[in-house]
């Protein structure tokens, strides 16, 4: 195990440094022209703005010595400066915990009620709730953010005020239930389909005929046989999935009002404030990377197939 | 066939310990009905051994699948017979009571242990597991159990050994982990289905050892499946030969191996490879099993059957008594056993 997870960590640097030498190379791939322009996007740029960013980026050095300035700033914390003058870093940290909230309550509805659909569906596949869970699943698996969102700020924001339908600025765990549910629902569809397929397959494995020819009670051949085998690959959608949430919700946090990291994101594409949009991105890899790891590490402590491999 | 042990011939008492009568089951695909158990009885006294011989998908397997319940039903479904017990049937017990004599009176082993055995959780774990679930042992006396029921199984280093997983198992270990699994709760019946078939040649015969001392030491019925003569006919004491679902012949394997009463298990003994046979081609059953959604009419076996005749294609073979316990479902097995027939 320990040879495992210093193998993996090791990886994680070789990764780290990989994307994040994509992700800045992208950032300056805007073909010709200024590349000062290129990082505002359509907007003007002030003679101010124009040496700060310059002083941030190191345009007058090399590329590979800018990348070096780059990576060093970001592991020493240091993204620089927002155009409104704020440190990116402030910025991020500010909004990462009402981010990290959203996640969380999206993930807990993504486990509670996909992991137990799921279960249930795949012990009595082609029964009632299996078949309507299917159809229930589809329809929100095809049914955009975009539009998932609204409708349910709508009917449980508006119509009938359950919820709040915004939230302020932090955000209270109250104010982040509607979105985290709505946030959760696709996973939820996901999820619930993983572990079915999971169930359903381990249910028929030998193991599992080993296991009842052993006169165990039936719960127990489900819930300890069946179960910690079905987990390995739900444990990997949930990991990949927490990462990607990290992100932030750009669609629900814009609509909601969440002054989350996609929030940030947002606006900070659309002012053209190339400083914080490096900077997010670059921390996003980063969380990326080690919600990945962490998922690796589960994935180890589930299967010791891998662990000694 | 050199080196038979000739054992008595076993004559069915009514107070057999595990008592197949009259078997029926059938699987509900989409494809229609399949029946793959077409009437199988077979019993079996305490402390022999019992083999059940025949092809892949003969039901050898579902038959001894329906015996310990762990048939899926559905797909699967018993329309008649009965399994008893110590002459209490199997098929009509509560689902409570049969787990219990699941494990504990009757137990069985698998073909392939990699895939039989949970592969997330350490071979000590699985052994003990019906110890500490159903005989309410403690963890550590659970263990220290396993640990000797491995060093029973001869496992090297048992107790070094118990917090290893499956996959860091040889085969030939690994179906040993899987028979102290199948002895932690002193079974009376050990169903023991291919336990050698995805092994070497030579693990093949220390395992078949090993199951034979074991059955002897702890006075265990035994009832092995196989598709391999060879490894039957030292440790069998008698057989029953499998074909579509059916019994086609059931004799001591003495009798058997030196005159079968059916074609099947006369096809079944030319194909076996001889030393002496060196440089000819190895006699095998021409065509294949049949197609259990349909059946050939008559008797099954007809259409490979190089004596078949006209009755054989319209008439289903009544299972005929031959005396000592001996039976043969063919139209033709006096005929068969005098050698008169061409």
């Amino acid at each position: 195990m320990f040879r495992y997870i210093v193998r993996r960590l090791l990886q994680m640097i070789l990764v780290f440094i990989g994307t994040t030498f994509i992700v800045f190379t992208l950032m300056f791939a805007g073909g010709e022209g200024d590349p000062i322009q290129n990082l505002a996007g359509e907007r003007p740029v002030s003679a101010i703005q124009r040496a700060q960013l310059e002083q941030q980026f190191h345009f007058n050095d090399p590329f590979l010595t800018r990348y070096w300035h780059y990576l060093t700033d970001l592991l020493n914390l240091d993204l620089g400066t927002s155009l409104t003058g704020r440190p990116v870093w402030d910025l991020i940290t500010e909004r990462f915990p009402t981010t990290l909230m959203l996640a969380s309550i999206a993930i807990l509805v993504t486990i509670v009620f996909g992991i137990t659909a799921g279960v249930i569906a795949g012990i009595r596949r082609g029964g009632i709730f299996d078949n309507i869970t299917l159809v229930v699943t589809l329809i929100i698996i095809g049914i955009p953010t975009v539009v998932l969102a609204p409708i349910g700020q709508l009917l449980f924001g508006i119509k009938w005020p359950i919820f709040p339908a915004t939230a302020n600025n932090p955000a209270t765990w109250y104010e982040l239930l509607l979105p985290g549910i709505i946030l959760g629902m696709l996973s939820v569809a996901t999820a619930m389909r993983l572990t079915r397929a999971s169930v359903s397959e381990n249910l028929r494995a030998d193991f599992v005929r080993t296991a009842r020819s052993k006169g165990i009670p039936r719960r127990r051949v489900i819930g300890v046989h069946v179960l910690r085998n079905s987990l390995i690959p739900i444990v990997t959608f949930i990991g990949v999935e927490l990462g990607s949430l990290m992100g932030g919700a750009i669609i629900t946090e814009r609509i909601f009002n969440i002054t989350g990291i996609g929030n940030l994101l947002y606006k900070s594409l659309s002012l053209g404030d190339a400083p914080v949009v490096v900077g997010t991105v670059s921390v996003l890899v980063v969380v990326f990377l080690i919600a990945n790891l962490i998922v690796d590490l589960l994935y180890a402590v589930l299967d010791p197939r891998i662990r000694y491999e | 066939m050199t080196d038979i042990q000739v054992q008595p011939g076993h004559v069915p008492t009514g107070h057999a310990l595990l008592e197949v009568k009259n078997l029926f089951v059938e699987f509900h695909t989409r494809d229609g009905v399949a029946r793959v158990i077409n009437g199988v009885s077979y019993h079996l006294n305490p402390g022999e051994t019992l083999a059940v011989l025949g092809e892949s998908g003969s039901g050898k397997s579902v038959t001894a699948q329906a015996i310990m319940g762990i048939l899926d039903m559905p797909p699967a479904k018993i329309p008649g017979g009965e399994i008893l017990y110590k002459g209490e049937n199997l098929l009509t017990m509560s689902e409570e009571k049969r787990r219990q004599v699941r494990g504990k009176e009757i137990s069985m082993i698998f073909q392939d242990a990699l895939s039989a055995l949970n592969p997330v959780f350490p071979v000590g774990w699985q052994i003990s597991e019906t110890l500490r679930t159903r005989a309410g042992m403690s963890k550590k006396d659970a263990l220290a159990r396993a640990v000797e029921l491995m060093d029973l199984v001869k496992i090297p280093a048992a107790k070094a050994r118990i917090k290893d997983y499956p996959h860091q198992f040889s085969g030939g270990m690994r179906q040993r982990v899987m028979i102290a699994m199948a002895l932690a709760m002193d079974p009376k019946v050990l169903i023991a289905d291919e336990p050698t078939t995805a092994l070497d040649v030579t693990v093949q015969a220390q395992i078949m050892d090993l199951l034979g001392d074991l059955r002897r030491d702890l006075n265990m019925g035994m009832i092995l499946i196989t598709h391999d003569l060879g490894v039957v006919a030292d440790v069998a004491d008698r057989i029953a030969v499998m074909y579509a679902g059916r019994i086609v012949e059931h004799a001591n394997v003495h009798e058997l191996y030196k005159h079968p009463a059916h074609p099947y298990t006369e096809g079944l003994l030319d194909s076996i490879p001889r030393l002496d046979s060196k440089g000819t081609e190895l006699a095998t059953i021409k065509g294949l099993p049949p197609n259990l959604l349909r059946p050939p009419t008559g008797c099954a076996f007809h259409p490979r059957c190089r004596y078949a005749k006209d009755v054989c294609r319209t008439d289903v073979p009544a299972s005929l008594n031959l005396g000592n316990g001996r039976t043969s479902a063919c139209h033709f097995a006096k005929e068969m056993l005098d050698g008169t027939l061409r």
